[in-house]
């Protein structure tokens, strides 16, 4: 489904990806996983084709969705077009507004009177976000803030969510929940590509990962291989 | 007392030309936090498009003959287009190669700036220093409302200015493109991940601003009928203080402080010798930003628009 080959990618002068190549199959969870710094956050912000200064320009190798090169789309295109988006590391909710007002935004694309039912089934997935619909979303708790941006992202009718630290700052309880809803929504079709520095949890829901160093892939594999491999555990991901 | 009233009433003309002009400064900074100081000589450049637009149409030297109704009718729409049309392109070749490179917001306020003296002496070299006069587009009648004189011109001034700030406003909190202008305020990082194209939304905001700069520039041409290159200077300032007085960033801001400002000046001016008028009046002006160092609607966060 996604096929990235050799990808360069650069802030700047400053290259942060130094050619990586992996492979997202439909109905897969994948994760790459790593240190800070790794490039984790860089290759999906190239993937969705986001710009410049925030996020990285792509100076060689391919992305290819579906076959095709998504290099020269836009991002709000890969969002409408190839049914892809992201919920951003550190959440990025639009605090201003409320949690439906979020939520209605990101069904953008679609007519407003749709859109109900879709909210429903976000509420029905996260019922804290319904007690607190009418709330501006600055006053979420950090958990609840991680709900609405998962929520938000599907609202784009999104096929492959790709998610960055979705487990960043949350209490062990509420990841735990978190990352249980990512395993359902996956059973129900959704690919997912995912990032995080806490490998273990990650490489217990996926299927594959990819284990990332200073802008290289240095290990890949099954999931449940690559959490049975002490030596990359201890190398790259802090034991 | 009348006399009072009187001034009221020029007070509410002459805050409806700020509050026109301000609520587009306001717009652009809430939707990209930037001061787009070329905003003033938009609204110059708006009562220069009414003249050639009306010129062209009214009969008897017009190409086109038309009646005076009809060429207001016509004039008002086309100087909003084309007035939006120089907003956009001062946003497209401008403002969003600068921002796009990610330089500090300070470069594009002083580009803004620069963009400003641009049109101004764009103007005087293509036209000349010669004066133009609007033609007459109303037929001027005077309604005596117990001795206050309000002409239909005035009414309609500020009857504009009221539905524009109540279109705005209907705008920005009931609509989702309004929505989106909002969320750009916040976060324009996460807008293109909701679908949503980033550039759309920045080029409506200031179709939206610069063709309300357009229909200010109208009516005041139409009020006070010769124009000269900087005549979007001073107005322009001006209106950007009373932006800021009623809190940049918020629409009814904008409205409160064009209106504020009109009123300490039209006061000013009837008690006192009218040299003093711009010195108490910004004096004033100061003592309230002192008091509300964010302005009367200002919040002191980030979250503005």
């Amino acid at each position: 489904m996604i096929r990235v080959s050799n990808l360069k990618a650069a802030y700047g002068k400053i290259e942060a990806l130094h050619g990586i190549s992996f492979h997202v199959e439909k109905g897969e969870i994948v994760t790459l996983i790593g240190a800070n710094g790794a490039g984790k956050s860089t290759t999906l912000k190239a993937l969705m084709r986001l710009t410049p200064p925030e996020s990285p320009v792509v100076t060689g190798g391919d992305i290819q969705f579906n076959g095709v090169s998504i290099l020269g789309m836009d991002a709000h295109r890969i969002v409408a077009d190839l049914k892809m988006t992201l919920a951003p590391e550190g959440r990025h909710i639009f605090g201003n507004l409320t949690v439906l007002e979020n939520l209605q935004l990101a069904a953008w694309t679609r007519r407003k009177e749709n859109t109900v039912k879709e909210i429903h089934y976000i509420f029905d997935m996260f019922p804290r976000l319904a007690e607190r619909a009418r709330q501006r979303s600055d006053t979420l708790s950090g958990g609840e803030q991680q709900m609405l941006a998962v929520g938000r992202a599907l609202m784009t009718k999104c096929s492959v969510l790709l998610l960055d630290e979705p487990s960043m700052g949350l209490a062990p309880l509420i990841m735990y929940d978190m990352f249980r809803t990512l395993k359902q929504l996956n059973a129900d079709g959704l690919t997912i590509v995912v990032v995080e520095q806490n490998a273990r949890l990650a490489l217990q829901v996926a299927d594959r990962g990819y284990v990332l160093d200073t802008g290289e892939i240095v290990a890949e594999g099954l999931a449940e291989e690559l959490l049975q491999k002490p030596e990359i555990m201890a190398a790259y991901l802090g034991g | 007392m009348e006399f009072i009233l009187q001034q009221c009433v020029n007070a509410m003309q002459w805050g409806s030309f700020y509050a026109l002009i301000a609520l587009g400064y306001t717009l652009v900074y809430g939707v990209l936090r930037l001061i787009n100081f070329a905003h003033g000589d938009i609204f110059m450049v708006g009562a220069y498009l009414a003249f050639f637009i009306s010129t062209a149409f009214l009969a008897p030297d017009g190409l086109f003959g038309f009646s005076r109704e009809l060429t207001l009718a016509l004039t008002i729409p086309l100087t909003m287009i084309f007035t939006s049309l120089v907003g956009v392109t001062l946003e497209r070749i401008a403002y969003r190669p600068l921002m796009r490179r990610g330089a500090h917001r300070l470069y594009v306020v002083i580009t803004a700036l620069m963009c400003g003296l641009v049109l101004e002496n764009g103007n005087l070299a293509l036209l000349g220093a010669s004066r133009k006069t609007l033609p007459v587009l109303l037929d001027k009648s005077v309604y005596d409302f117990g001795g206050i004189a309000v002409t239909n011109l005035k009414l309609w001034v500020i009857l504009a200015a009221v539905l524009v700030f109540l279109f705005l406003q209907f705008v920005v909190t009931k609509t989702r493109l309004g929505m989106a202008m909002r969320a750009v305020s916040w976060d324009k990082f996460a807008l293109p991940l909701m679908g949503i194209p980033l550039d759309s939304v920045i080029v409506f905001t200031f179709v939206l601003g610069s063709g309300i700069a357009g229909l200010g520039g109208m009516l005041f041409a139409m009020s006070y009928p010769v124009l000269e290159p900087y005549m979007g200077a001073m107005t322009g300032w001006k209106a950007f203080i009373a932006a800021v007085v009623g809190g940049i960033g918020e629409i009814r801001g904008a409205f409160v402080g064009g209106f504020l400002l009109a009123f300490v000046e039209v006061m000013v001016a009837a008690f006192l010798p009218s040299t003093f008028r711009d010195l108490f009046a910004f004096s004033i002006l100061l003592v309230i930003l002192w008091q509300w160092p964010t302005g009367i609607f200002g919040k002191p966060a980030t979250s503005k628009i």
